[in-house]
């Protein structure tokens, strides 16, 4: 079995250290603040009442009542409802990544029926995109990467597994209780299921330097990752901020930080762990004992064929020995004394006989039957059946010393006062700290299931408004609260809390369903809007804090690379297994040579949730629309316009292919060059042209071919901003 | 050429001129719109620009900048027991002390001692400020390549040029603000993540340009598209963006984006110009070693940054070494024989053209590596890393040259006096460049991020 660097850790040093050290201000002494106990964050959500509006016909669902409560109190009203193709292009490139097709949009335009739009998105809900759009939301928030970072960078062969776990579990609706339990403590609660051991990844998501000089630095580095991880992305707490010092702004001590760590302090940090299901399993032992028949009798012959060879050899080197430890070697292995077994362990390299020393001393009749029969064995070597797949992920060993101990400045070399896993004080009853209700369970300490229950509580105040917070923010372009991982006292106030607290309450009543708060929130007439505001509104509400409009959303790097062989029409839907490398510009290579492009070429026009995540280099294509460094939980990516954007949109090699095949495509669909312009509109952005717009592209192309056309209409404006 | 680039740029002018005031205030309200548009600095600046010499592997400071004659005296010996125990990468402390074969002249009227592997930029010693106390916080590679570009071992902070890029902006939009040019043999152990944007937005990391037409990814036009065809495709996508804009006034974004098509077209006109160095010239090629096999790679390299901070680029950072460099675990003669023949002359050329130009006084020059090395010997001929003691230097931009801050020990092991933490180095260049290390934040994750974290002091005799 592969380990970790885990076993060989000094907690000897740890604990020793422990001893000596002075005790300062106890882990129990801190004060909470008055003016800090009552910040709306740390109380439970109740659910509000849903306020009367005066234009009730508006409102689509209680989420608009709230909406236009506020919008009415500013004497402002609503936008204007987008029209029907914008919407069927927003509500696809939002929930699945890529555009609506000419089919679906004649299909909707020509629905009249009342439900035709909820129709729409639960086919899009039903659709498997559906999961590679917004599990790539929850992997900025996991910092997903596939490789070490730091020098060498090496890859983490298994790491795909929680990719796929993660898009996986969109697509099925995963209760979000359930998911946050899987990557908490999947392996305590669910050891059977390989999903949820693959998902318990999440916390080795970060960068590890391999060939740290010290271990117990090394772990230490990763315990901080993992409880800062899981503080931000399920609570919305910046508790990584006490792993030195009290918080500077939060009612949270630095011990808050370190009962937080204790959770995780007895876990293995593996590499190996199986996660075949049990038909993998039993496919494979059928194949091993298929293999086994085959190859079984000629192994067997070689050994009775090595032998004497083997015995002979041992024998003469056991005779070099002291006679003591050639008696303990004689010895059976089960009668030897303690002593006699250290002598063993002790001189077991002297007395080690090698395959080459036995082959040496054969006669060469049984060196050509033994060369004979290991090319019989290699015959079968395509039966040998694969070995059965593994993953990263945490496990725990219930006898292990798991003690914590709150760090001063963070330094392991500078521990202080033990601390017992515990949740943040602030969020307990009567703000003391209240030792973890922990059940040892048969294969581990049970101090993540501890965990997990807790944050995956209806009862927790943030776990679910941070959640339904971030569904809000990819759908309308911002949260209720602007901070999406920060809800803490210096984060931003929710901009509408009791919609906030409703949506909360709701998620919980939905039985933790993503889909149905997706369903919600897009049925909303507050969604539905235009972008464009009524004229009072842009005036008065210039930032879009009462939601008087749609944002106008840039799309994703993603979106915008992934849009380009969907509309050409050569978009490789294969989904899942290991990640793929498509072509990076050499240039963009330079002095690195982390990058071994996938041989075959449909496989670069996979989605780009299925690129590589290589730590060191970042697809270069994303990078540029602000692809998040995966160093740490990204709660919101950055929507920056550069001129590197487009030189990439215009000059890129894929971008330029993917506008030939766009060509060609539309050229097989009509003759006329009107019906071209038209189809090419149609595919790129959703709608026909307008006559203005056919005249200029027509006039464009008496001097151009109709691929520039097609590379002009990734360029526009309109392609990378949503109506 | 430029007649016909006519169509698409007076468009996007005039577009530009329109939308001109709207844009210049959204841009500093909203930095997404042009992450990149100039901004004040906290104080009045002594630096406008920086060039960061990096030599990657950790140069030996006792075969450079820094003379032990205790060293030599106990060579063959053991580090003395008053020093204590010492951490390094290879558990070199209980090898014997090396002295150095190469011997340290006198120069200038500073009469700071140099070793005669930099013949060149000795004669620029007047201009250099000696860091001989530095330290840093780890004996790795990457971690150490960290430190000192983004000041934490940990990798995924934004790098110091990334820092900057956020804190100034840049004066020449048609280039990138942080421009890297890495070693053609290899590059620096730690990777992109050295000149990368942490959690910055991406617009401010490091944009690695190399010579020849195309020294930016995706700047030139594709293969198979005339360049009129280009010009008539942006003119198509600039009418239709227009025309998109009109129907949604006051967009900013949308117009910033417009801008942004300009921006590119204009970098794609002037990049190849500013690594294009045929015009410069028979001279200066001489100066910067252009016309020697040794030192041409170099040379070129250090030509390029001149002619970027002449333009108006912020922050250029120059690897030296390929990603083993100046790591000399044996044979440190050989070695560093090879990389100072390579760099001396460029650097010194540098130095000499910056200054002659008018410029050494606005642009801040550094050099460096991620530690410096042992004073005891790996096996026979080489040193271990050692972040405990080594030398940096800064010349130009508000520097006090011809003098040496801080001091090792008597064997140049630790750095004893004046030390100077990464931290402080960083806090430095920083104050040089008019801004304020401590008020330099990022908000992330809840915490007001910097450069120095919690600790960072001014070098104040450094200042000129």
């Amino acid at each position: 079995m592969r380990w970790l660097w885990l076993n060989t850790l000094p907690w000897i040093v740890v604990f020793t250290l422990a001893a000596v050290s002075t005790t300062g201000r106890g882990a129990d002494d801190y004060a909470i603040d008055p003016t800090q106990e009552n910040h709306w964050a740390w109380k439970k959500p109740v659910r509000p009442p849903v306020p009367a509006v005066k234009n009730a016909t508006w409102a689509q669902n209680p989420i608009d009542r709230f909406i236009l409560a506020r919008l009415e109190a500013a004497g402002l009203r609503p936008a204007a409802p987008a029209g029907r193709e914008q919407l069927l292009r927003r509500v696809t490139l939002d929930l699945i990544g890529l555009p609506p097709t000419p089919e679906e949009i004649d299909a909707f335009v020509r629905d009249p029926a009342p439900d035709a739009y909820e129709k729409v998105i639960d086919r899009l809900l039903l659709s498997p995109h559906y999961g590679e759009r917004w599990g790539r939301h929850w992997l900025d928030v996991a910092r997903f990467a596939e490789s070490n970072g730091y020098e060498h960078d090496e890859i983490r062969p298994d790491a795909w597994r929680y990719r796929d776990y993660v898009i996986q579990s969109f697509n099925t609706d995963k209760p979000y209780d359930c998911f946050i339990k899987e990557q908490l403590a999947g392996d305590e609660l669910y050891p059977k299921d390989p999903a949820a051991v693959v998902a318990t990844a999440f916390n080795l998501l970060g960068p590890d330097m391999t060939d740290a000089t010290d271990a117990a630095e090394r772990r230490q580095n990763t315990l901080n990752d993992m409880t800062d991880t899981a503080g931000l992305a399920f609570l919305g707490l910046t508790i990584g901020c006490c792993r030195c010092h009290d918080h500077k702004f939060e009612p949270i001590p630095q011990a808050d930080y370190y009962r937080l760590q204790a959770f995780f302090a007895p876990a293995q940090f593996r590499s190996d762990l199986p996660t075949a299901t049990p038909e993998q399993r039993a496919r494979f032992d059928a194949a091993s004992r298929a293999y086994q028949a085959l190859v079984g009798p000629l192994r067997e012959e070689t050994a009775r064929l090595e032998e004497p060879y083997r015995r002979q050899l041992f024998e003469k080197k056991l005779a070099k020995l002291s006679d003591e430890a050639r008696a303990a070697h004689q010895t059976p292995a089960a009668q030897r004394t303690a002593v006699q077994q250290k002598l063993v362990e002790k001189t077991a390299r002297l007395v080690k006989v090698s395959d080459a020393e036995v082959l040496r001393t054969m006669t060469e009749a049984d060196r050509t039957r033994h060369r004979q029969l290991q090319e019989q064995i290699r015959q079968f070597d395509d039966q040998k059946p694969a070995p059965l797949p593994m993953t990263p992920g945490l496990t725990d060993a219930k006898d292990r010393p798991a003690r914590t101990f709150v760090l001063k400045a963070g330094s392991l070399g500078n521990p202080d006062e033990e601390v017992r896993p515990g949740f943040p004080i602030i969020l307990t009853a009567g703000h003391r700290p209240v030792p973890a209700r922990i059940t040892p369970r048969s294969n581990s300490t049970g101090r993540r299931t501890a965990l997990a229950e807790w944050v995956a509580s209806p009862d927790n105040p943030l776990t679910a408004r941070v959640l339904v917070n971030r569904l809000w923010q990819h759908h309308l372009g911002r949260g209720l609260v602007r901070t999406a991982s920060d809800f803490g006292i210096r984060g931003e106030r929710p901009t509408h809390p009791e919609l906030l607290d409703w949506l909360a309450t709701e998620f919980v009543v939905r039985g933790w369903s993503v889909k149905a708060m997706h369903k919600l929130m897009l049925l909303s007439a507050t969604y539905q809007q235009s972008a464009q505001p009524a004229a009072e509104a842009s005036a008065r509400d210039p930032d879009n804090h009462l939601f008087s409009r749609m944002n106008r959303l840039r799309l994703e790097g993603e979106v915008i690379r992934d849009s380009l062989p969907a509309i050409a029409g050569r978009l490789d839907t294969q989904m899942g297994g290991p990640g793929t490398f498509p072509l990076i510009p050499p240039e963009a290579l330079q002095g690195s040579r982390a990058w071994k492009v996938s041989p075959d070429a449909r496989e670069h026009a996979r989605r780009s949730v299925y690129i590589f995540a290589r730590r060191n280099l970042r697809f270069p294509f994303l990078e540029n629309f602000d692809l998040p460094d995966s160093n740490a939980s990204c709660p919101r990516r950055e929507r920056s316009t550069t001129a590197p954007q487009a030189l990439t949109l215009l000059n890129d090699a894929d971008v330029v292919e993917a506008a030939q095949a766009f060509a060609t495509r539309v050229e097989a669909l009509a003759t006329t060059e009107e019906e071209r312009v038209t189809w090419a509109y149609r595919l790129a952005l959703g709608r026909r042209p307008s006559a203005d717009e056919l005249r200029l592209a027509r006039e464009f192309l008496t001097q151009s071919p109709f691929r520039e056309l097609c590379r002009g209409l990734f360029n526009v404006n309109e392609f990378v901003y949503l109506d | 050429l430029r007649g016909a680039g006519a169509g698409f740029g007076m468009i996007a002018l005039a577009a530009m001129l329109a939308e001109q005031g709207l844009l210049a205030a959204e841009e500093e309200a909203n930095p997404a719109l042009n992450p990149l548009a100039p901004k004040p600095s906290h104080r009045k600046a002594r630096a406008r620009a920086v060039i960061f010499l990096f030599m990657s592997g950790g140069p030996s400071h006792l075969e450079t900048f820094d003379p032990k004659p205790e060293l030599q005296r106990l060579h063959g010996q053991r580090l003395p027991a008053s020093f204590g125990m010492v951490k390094t990468r290879r558990a070199v402390d209980k090898n014997k002390l090396l002295a150095t074969k190469r011997t340290f002249q006198k120069y200038g009227q500073s009469g700071i001692e140099v070793s005669d592997l930099l013949p060149n930029l000795a004669t620029c010693v007047d201009d250099l400020c000696l860091l001989r106390g530095c330290y840093g916080d780890s004996v790795t590679h990457p971690e150490s390549v960290y430190l000192m570009n983004t000041g934490s071992i940990l990798m995924g902070r934004p790098s110091l040029g990334a820092w900057v890029a956020y804190g100034l902006g840049t004066e020449n939009q048609n280039m990138p603000a942080f421009a890297v040019l890495p070693d053609p043999g290899g590059w620096v152990k730690g990777g992109a993540p050295a000149w990368g944007n942490g959690f910055l937005p991406a617009a401010y990391q490091g944009t690695v340009l190399r010579g020849g037409p195309s020294p930016i990814l995706h700047l030139r036009t594709p293969p198979g598209i005339s360049e009129a065809q280009q010009r008539r495709t942006l003119d198509f996508i600039n009418r239709v963006n227009q025309e998109h804009l009109q129907q949604r006034p006051g967009e900013t974004e949308l117009a910033a984006r417009i801008a942004s098509y300009e921006l590119a077209f204009r970098m794609q006109m002037n990049a190849p110009e500013v690594v294009d160095v045929r015009k410069e010239s028979e001279a200066t090629r001489r100066l910067y070693g252009l016309d020697r096999p040794e030192t041409a790679e170099f040379g070129l390299r250090c030509l390029l940054a001149r002619r970027m901070v002449e333009r108006g680029v912020r922050f250029v950072q120059l690897y030296c070494g390929d990603t083993n460099g100046w790591d000399a675990h044996s044979n440190i003669e050989g070695n560093h024989r090879t990389l100072c023949l390579q760099s001396d002359r460029p650097m010194a050329g540098l130095l000499t053209d910056l200054k002659a130009r008018g410029l050494l006084d606005s642009t801040l020059v550094i050099w460096g590596g991620e530690f410096g090395r042992t004073p005891m010997t790996e096996g026979t001929t080489g040193r271990d890393h050692n972040p405990h003691g080594f030398t940096m230097w800064l010349a130009g931009g508000g520097v006090k040259g011809g003098q040496v801050i801080g001091a090792t020990d008597a064997v140049g092991l630790r750095a004893a006096e004046d030390k100077t933490h990464v931290h402080d180095v960083h806090a430095t260049i920083l104050h040089l460049l008019g801004l304020n290390h401590k008020h330099l934040t990022f908000r992330h994750n809840g915490r007001n991020e910097r450069l120095t974290d919690t600790a960072g002091e001014v070098i104040r005799s450094a200042l000129a």
